[in-house]
């Protein structure tokens, strides 16, 4: 591509596709740039390689059918979405789920933040050649994912939650697994600090690589780790704390300058806190239902439906026509591990969902992606495309 | 005379063997046997079934015991497409354009429910199975499939490999 | 560690501190009710329930939207600084829904206050075209877009109002309640983008003088026909129609 410069000059662009298939895209976001020499002078991003219609599929099912669409929407935290699409439901019918339901789920919600950073800063680290951080993440990944398939016998899309509660109650000896596994990450979190903190390759790569500043961030809505990075302490656990957030200790961490360096740091802290987050969860989990107690969410216990009419009732018509909450329209959030998660849901009163709107985080940070990069080196964009953490599936839906 | 054991890597493609080294089979046997063992992947990983493979590729399950972990995302330097993922019809042409681009001989993989039926996205931008583009060799079921599902899909293909002859051109897109 | 509140990463250096003072307490919804209702003369939407919705009828929209959103962006009690999401509804098959056809929800969130607002726009069926607050807020750039694409709501003064998550042949927009679900639309060759490409370095300052080879085949396979027809026919199209699409790998 030849191009006059402002200043009169001709200069041949090498034009370049970036992606869909490419191993830094994650297979279904495109870069189209101009290069100059190895400088991006112009980048423009291409999305939409992964949309699936999931804001028409759950049209056409009940509420709880839209649980396993959920999953694969952050296939790298599915128990987040499950839990953020209940909590809005939930919303929806006031009702307040059970004091152990809403301990377990923070535990699910920040395990779940937990392998989402692992994999993230793994395959981050990955593109930038520290081929070794992504064995020792990824052994702890399938540790936990052990636990996962102990829980609820699936792997990565787990429709662990209900509307109203849990699919069912942690199993016994759930709590020793998790504290066990938790050492693990630490150990891992530590081992990878230990690679790459100090790393001069690494440092030199990633520091001052494609800033954002705050005023940028903001005007693009980011949110959650990315928002942070570029020095705004903002995170809804803390601002509009739910599940009784705010009687947990622990910190935001925030970085100063925004650039993929504090992007990828804050992440491998941020796992830390989680972890203590966890252990405190952990040690308040007492026994106790998991389902809340309202005949129009909850199912009824198996013993009653074989012996109560009324119970028989209430089982068919939940599992025949779902629940069906008030008409109007909802939206509610929750902070996933990219970012602020929110669904907004219009209700008609019917069984099946009018419209469903999901809030992804990834949309706003990858709308950012191409004047991020503009001006920096091509291979660095490959490595500031891992830090936003672009998960296809939230992106495109 | 004395006979020596079959050594295991001989009695892959050949039961008859003469001490000094020789043995008696025929190209097609080496030829497969060589071909079913150092497969390069190129894992066109798109959804959820792609994080699954990044596991199988981990030391966990570790794809290397299968000779299969040289994992190449040049097209041209791979002899698997794995199609792990929702493929949509945004997709479909990148998928057609990158099958073409492997060399003979190659084989594919189609990896869970979303790559062989669209799964349960069966709505306007989904194409319902990856076989309307490009042949398949093998269907792995699952949503996503476990990683030792993955493996044992690998384990199939090799047996279709092993089973496979010379003269028989590939069909599409050769 | 060095992650207590109100430090960095590494603990020191330039930290701007005004953005680390804890959210303050917002206007409650009422206030918030009265204020727009003073200042706009919004109303309040009947289906909202949970979260503070205040509408702006179809007429007035097109006249207004942009200064609404300005004040609430820049007023300093208001500082609804972050957009976080466009939700487009069609209320075609909405029971007993009287007024406009289309809604366009605009999400705010003030990252100074502890507060929230929900802008309800109607949109009629037979005008379906709201102004572009692109210029306010980044991501509506692209926020804009994707209700474009899914909804077909146009929005006016936006520069680059394209399809953003179907593919560019595609006709119609799939969220509207009468696009059946399963009405599948195939595509013959990825977009260019080659146009997007040369506005950004136009930019810049940049001027093209030639768009030079990209790389793309040429645009063989006919519009709408499907990649899987041309699978069954002979081997040679099937090279031709390969050969026709864009963006392979890099």
């Amino acid at each position: 591509m030849r191009v006059l410069t402002p200043e009169g000059d001709h200069l041949d662009f090498m034009t370049l596709n970036m992606g869909p298939s490419h191993p830094a895209t994650h297979g279904t976001l495109r870069i189209f740039c101009a290069l100059d020499g190895e400088t991006m002078k112009a980048a423009v991003c291409e999305m939409g390689y992964l949309h699936r219609g999931f804001e028409k599929m759950v049209e056409q099912g009940t509420y709880s059918m839209v649980l396993p669409y959920t999953d694969r929407l952050n296939y790298c935290s599915a128990m987040i979405n499950n839990i953020g699409f209940c909590k809005a439901v939930e919303k929806m019918f006031n009702v307040t789920v059970p004091e152990r339901c809403i301990t377990l789920r923070v535990v699910l919600i920040e395990l779940s933040r937990i392998i989402d950073h692992l994999v993230c800063s793994c395959t981050n680290l990955v593109d930038l050649g520290a081929l070794t951080n992504f064995w020792y993440f990824f052994n702890t990944r399938e540790e936990v994912y052990k636990i996962w398939e102990k829980l609820c016998g699936q792997r990565l899309t787990n429709t662990v939650t209900r509307i109203g509660g849990m699919y069912r109650d942690a199993y016994p000896g759930f709590e020793d697994d998790v504290r066990k596994v938790l050492v693990k990450i630490e150990a891992a979190v530590a081992e990878v600090r230990g690679l790459i903190e100090h790393n001069k390759i690494f440092i030199d790569r990633t520091k001052d690589v494609c800033v954002v500043s705050a005023e940028e961030a903001i005007s693009y809505g980011w949110t959650g780790p990315c928002l942070r990075a570029s020095g705004v302490d903002r995170d809804l656990r803390k601002d509009e704390p739910y599940y009784g957030y705010e009687t947990y200790q622990f910190d935001t961490v925030v970085g100063e300058t925004g650039d993929t360096f504090d992007r990828i740091m804050i992440r491998l802290y941020e796992m830390l806190e989680s972890v203590s987050i966890v252990r405190q969860a952990l040690d308040r989990l007492k026994p106790g239902p998991v389902n809340a107690p309202d005949a129009r969410l909850s199912l009824p216990d198996r013993d009653r439906v074989y012996h109560d009419m009324e119970a028989l009732i209430n089982s068919f018509k939940l599992i025949y026509e779902g629940v069906r909450p008030p008409p109007g329209e909802c939206y509610d959030a929750i902070e996933a591990a990219n970012g602020e998660l929110g669904f907004h849901i219009t209700s008609d009163g019917g069984t099946n969902p009018y419209r469903i709107k999901v809030r992804p985080p990834c949309f706003t940070q990858y709308a950012a992606f191409g004047p991020m990069c503009e001006g920096e080196m091509i291979a660095d964009a490959a490595a500031t495309l891992g830090s936003i953490n672009i998960i296809a599936g939230e992106l495109d839906r | 005379m004395t006979f020596k054991p079959v050594p295991a890597t001989v009695a892959a493609v050949s039961d008859s063997f003469v001490p000094d080294g020789v043995i008696a089979t025929s190209v097609e046997a080496v030829v497969n046997w060589g071909r079913r063992n150092s497969l390069w992947p190129f894992p066109f990983g798109t959804a959820c079934c792609g994080i699954e493979f990044m596991g199988v590729v981990s030391s966990v399950f570790d794809i290397s015991r299968f000779g299969a972990e040289l994992v190449r995302f040049s097209p041209r330097q791979a002899d698997l497409l794995i199609i792990a993922g929702t493929i949509t019809y945004k997709q479909a042409p990148v998928l057609r354009r990158i099958y073409d681009q492997m060399c003979e001989p190659k084989w594919v993989i189609s990896a869970g429910a979303c790559a062989t039926s669209g799964g349960f996205y069966d709505c306007y931008c989904t194409v319902p199975g990856i076989d309307e583009i490009i042949p398949v060799d093998i269907y792995i079921a699952g949503c996503p499939p476990r990683p030792e599902a993955f493996l044992e899909g690998l384990v199939q293909l090799q047996n279709k490999i092993a089973r496979e002859h010379l003269k028989e051109q590939k069909a599409v897109g050769a | 560690m060095s992650t207590a509140a109100g430090k960095g990463i590494s603990g020191e250096g330039d930290v701007r501190s005004w953005k680390r003072e804890p959210i303050k307490p917002g206007k409650s919804d009422d206030q918030l009710q009265a204020l727009a209702a003073e200042r706009f003369g919004l109303a309040r939407d009947a289906k909202d329930r949970w979260n503070l919705t205040m509408t702006l009828a179809a007429g007035q929209a097109k006249a207004k939207l942009h200064e609404v959103v300005r004040v609430l962006r820049d007023d300093p009690e208001l500082r609804f600084d972050m957009l976080l999401d466009l939700a487009a509804i069609d209320y075609l098959s909405y029971p007993n829904h009287r007024g406009p056809r289309f809604a366009v929800v605009y999400l705010f969130k003030s990252l100074v206050f502890r507060h929230r607002f929900k802008l309800k726009v109607e949109v009629e069926e037979d005008d379906a075209e709201l102004p572009s607050i692109h210029d306010l807020y980044r991501i509506a750039d692209w926020s804009e877009r994707e209700v474009f694409d899914q909804m077909g709501v146009v929005f006016s003064g936006h520069p680059n109002l394209k399809r953003i998550l179907n593919h560019h042949e595609f006709i119609g927009h799939p969220l509207r309640k009468d696009y059946p679900c399963q009405k599948r639309q195939k595509l013959s060759i990825n977009d260019p983008m080659v146009d997007q490409l040369e506005s950004r370095l136009k930019h810049f300052g940049y001027q093209v003088v030639d768009s030079g080879e990209v790389h793309l085949g040429a645009p063989i396979a006919a519009k709408h026909q499907s990649v899987a027809e041309q699978g069954s026919v002979d081997t040679q199209k099937q090279k031709n129609a390969a050969g026709a699409v864009g963006a392979g790998g890099i």
